[in-house]
């Protein structure tokens, strides 16, 4: 499990690898929240290289969520497949969060 | 071997050991290097004492063999006249202390002095007196000191032998043969001989003392011993005969060595000339006699034996010192040790108040007993948190225990649940992963022939998680009405849960409600797991799903319904997440296919009997490995509307 992070303009993109479970979940939501203290408004969360994500994942990409619109934040997903695709589909993420196909198409529109 | 002994032992062993090790290294350095300066020495003060010794010998002999030589100028030049003879030998004896006796002895003629003529002047007790040697009697032209240079034609020195008359001297003759000229040829006259006493010979010799035991001792041309402590080996014994009677092969070479006048220096053994021993020996020149002086060896060594003596009881004190202030230092070092060893076991057996010993010094052990000092009391600290901890932790546990009972009691677990005839068959099986878990299921009817089913899945486990259960249940009871759409049911609970929350626990739910009259069967679904409707003929299928997101997160959602219609046999299975998120040893998830595998292959198709199914298969993939979330499964099978049927 690791986050990696990067700037493209203003938009912060983070690089979630491995699983998001009870266990892995407290470092992406660690690294998270580090970004959201750092003042970021935008921030993009790719999810390629997902392989798995529990209730506990969902939690933390929601408490996530919630903590950027309290501040006019947007927080975007990208790169659903597999697993992590069926997760959002059923829980309904889809309808709470802007998802795109790939980072660039996010970049794009998040840019503007 | 040392393994298991103690302190005191090894360092005892260890410092012995080295120490004896140094000491024997230092002791050999210094024997082997003082012995062989001794024996240098030895070689040294041998050969310069026999040499002194020889020199002396060689001038008493030279001074006693120029006399007949001068006098054989005056015989050989001066016609023959017997009183100038007489006063000639007369002048010799008194003029040298050393001549015991002199004669000149004239070759007998053929016509004229057939007996010969030899006028003798010997030394009698207190006078000088003269004879006459040649007589009737006695020929001494015969005599060894007539005859020998006579046939040699040079000068010689005599055997030692003993002088006749009272005074029994031993004496040795130096002859000297003189010759005439006559008629051109020169033929032998006569002898010219000198007895000297070898008691001044002797004297040189005995003179010569080596310690207590060294001596010297003079053999003739034959080996005959001349000089020698032992008054009775003289003229009694040669070095010839000693050699024979002991056997000894090498002393019999040394004899030879020796009368051919060779020097050297021979180590002894014990034998016939004393304890072992070096001995010089070097020729006298003048009668090739020769001189040996013999040094005993063992009073030569007796210093560096008696250094070494003492250097050895040095080294045994001092190693005994030594071992016992090993034992006076070990002791220090264990002493605390052993007493620190119990304290350990009184510690070890829980009394963390045992005194341990008191150090004051700033040594390694002084620094091991503070050290166990601080780990007597942290320990001492630790163990009463520790206790308190556990008291803690157990009362948490009893806690979660009465929480999870609590929990328990409020899901309804009695199957079946309705009596016969009630158009409906249930089966339910719950799995807290932890004590308390998120998961929970729920049914009741709204009315006489409406059935609510409910299975829900909070974000968390633990106790907050099943106090979000706990609520959520309860809302959804007191939300449901009849004729309230599933989905309002759920945009109701959804803004209840998600006002002021802060935890940012969420929970899915699905929620349907089946009318037993009709079959028809209203759902609504917040994020969870779309159930499984399994016709009575055909295979198993995930129902449609409405999209809306899981509850309690975001206020003012609208959730929306959906509708199916159940016939007869139709069985819907609800189930959470911890079904198909099972994983195996080798992470493996159990997956949606082979649930839907496992489902349309159980033998028996009742509710229980597909749960019983699929909790098998579970228990065959987990591999027992340990269960990540809770697992949840409720079956509802619709019988048929048999309440109508009756009503």
């Amino acid at each position: 499990m690791k986050v990696e992070t990067k700037k493209e303009n203003e938009v912060t993109v983070a690089t979630v690898i491995g699983r998001m479970d009870a266990l892995t979940t407290s470092e992406v939501e660690r690294t998270l929240m580090s970004l959201l203290d750092q003042g970021e408004m935008k921030l993009l969360i790719d999810l390629d290289g997902l392989d798995y994500i529990s209730s506990a994942g969902l939690r933390t990409l929601l408490a996530t969520a919630k903590r950027m619109k309290q501040r006019s934040g947007i927080m975007a997903f990208a790169n659903l497949k597999g697993h992590a695709k069926e997760v959002f589909e059923i829980s309904g993420f889809y309808s709470l969060f802007t998802v795109y196909d790939s980072v660039e198409s996010a970049l794009e529109q998040l840019g503007r | 071997m040392l393994r298991n002994r103690g302190i005191v032992f090894k360092l005892i062993a260890l410092v012995v050991t080295a120490g004896g090790f140094i000491f024997l290294c230092v002791f050999g350095y210094s024997y082997f290097f003082s012995r062989r300066t001794i024996e240098e020495n030895i070689n040294e003060s041998a050969r310069n004492l026999a040499q002194a010794t020889v020199g002396r010998i060689e001038a008493s002999l030279r001074s006693v063999q120029k006399i007949p030589l001068n006098d054989r100028y005056f015989v050989e030049s001066t016609p023959l006249d017997p009183a100038a003879l007489h006063d000639l030998l007369f002048n010799v004896l008194e003029s040298n202390a050393d001549i015991c006796g002199a004669a000149i002895a004239f070759e007998p003629g053929k016509r004229q002095n057939v007996r010969g003529f030899a006028p003798y002047v010997y030394r009698s007790e207190w006078t000088i007196a003269f004879t006459e040697l040649a007589s009737e009697r006695i020929d001494y032209t015969l005599a060894d000191w007539y005859q020998i240079p006579r046939e040699l034609s040079g000068p010689e020195w005599s055997e030692p032998y003993y002088g006749e008359g009272q005074d029994r001297t031993l004496k040795s003759t130096y002859s000297v043969p003189f010759y005439m000229t006559a008629k051109g040829q020169k033929r032998l006259a006569g002898v010219i001989a000198v007895d000297i006493s070898l008691k001044r010979l002797q004297a040189i010799v005995s003179s010569v003392k080596v310690l207590q035991t060294g001596y010297a001792f003079l053999i003739s041309q034959n080996g005959t011993v001349v000089t020698h402590p032992r008054s009775e080996l003289i003229m009694n014994a040669t070095i010839f005969g000693m050699a024979e009677e002991a056997g000894d092969t090498s002393l019999r070479e040394l004899g030879r060595r020796m009368i051919k006048g060779e020097s050297g220096l021979v180590p002894l053994g014990p034998g016939p000339l004393g304890s072992a021993s070096l001995m010089y020996y070097a020729p006298i020149p003048s009668n090739n006699w020769s001189l040996a002086v013999v040094f005993p060896v063992a009073e030569l060594m007796a210093d560096v034996r008696r250094f070494n003596m003492i250097a050895f009881i040095l080294a045994v004190a001092g190693l005994a010192a030594l071992s016992g202030a090993v034992v006076i230092i070990a002791h220090s070092i264990t002493r605390p040790l052993r007493t620190m060893a119990q304290a350990a076991g009184h510690i070890a057996e829980g009394n963390f108040d045992a005194p341990l010993p008191v150090s004051l010094s700033g040594d390694e052990v002084g620094v091991m007993t503070k050290a166990f000092e601080d780990m007597r009391i942290s320990l001492k600290d630790y163990i009463e948190r520790l206790t308190e901890t556990t008291a803690a932790k157990q009362a948490i546990e009893s806690e979660l225990k009465v929480a999870r009972e609590i929990q328990m009691s409020i899901i309804p677990k009695t199957f079946p649940s309705f009596p016969a005839g009630t158009g409906v068959d249930m089966h339910a099986w719950i799995e807290p992963a932890r004590d308390v878990g998120g998961d929970f299921y729920d049914f009741f009817f709204l009315d006489r022939s409406r059935l609510c089913a409910i299975i829900a899945d909070v974000s968390d486990k633990g106790v907050p998680a099943s106090l979000f259960m706990a609520v959520t249940k309860t809302l959804i009871k007191a939300k449901a009405a009849p004729g309230k759409a599933p989905g309002d049911v759920l945009t109701t609970v959804n803004n209840e849960l998600a006002t002021g929350s802060e935890t940012n626990m969420f929970v899915t739910v699905f929620f349907a409600v089946l009318d037993l009259k009709t079959g028809e069967l209203l759902y609504a679904n917040g994020g969870h797991n779309p159930p499984i409707l399994i016709r009575s003929q055909g295979k198993p299928m995930p129902i449609e799903k409405t999209g809306n997101p899981v509850v309690g997160v975001i206020e003012g959602i609208e959730y929306g319904s959906k509708g199916l219609t159940l016939y007869p046999g139709d069985m819907l299975l609800l189930f959470t997440d911890g079904v198909t998120e099972a994983v195996n040893l080798r992470g493996e998830l159990f997956g949606d296919e082979r649930l839907l595998k496992e489902l349309s292959a159980a033998a028996d198709p009742s509710p229980s009997g597909r749960i019983e199914a699929v909790r098998q298969a579970l228990a065959r993939h987990s591999e027992g490995a340990p269960q990540a979330d809770d697992i949840t499964m409720l079956a509802v099978r619709y019988e048929g509307p048999l309440m109508e049927r009756e009503g």
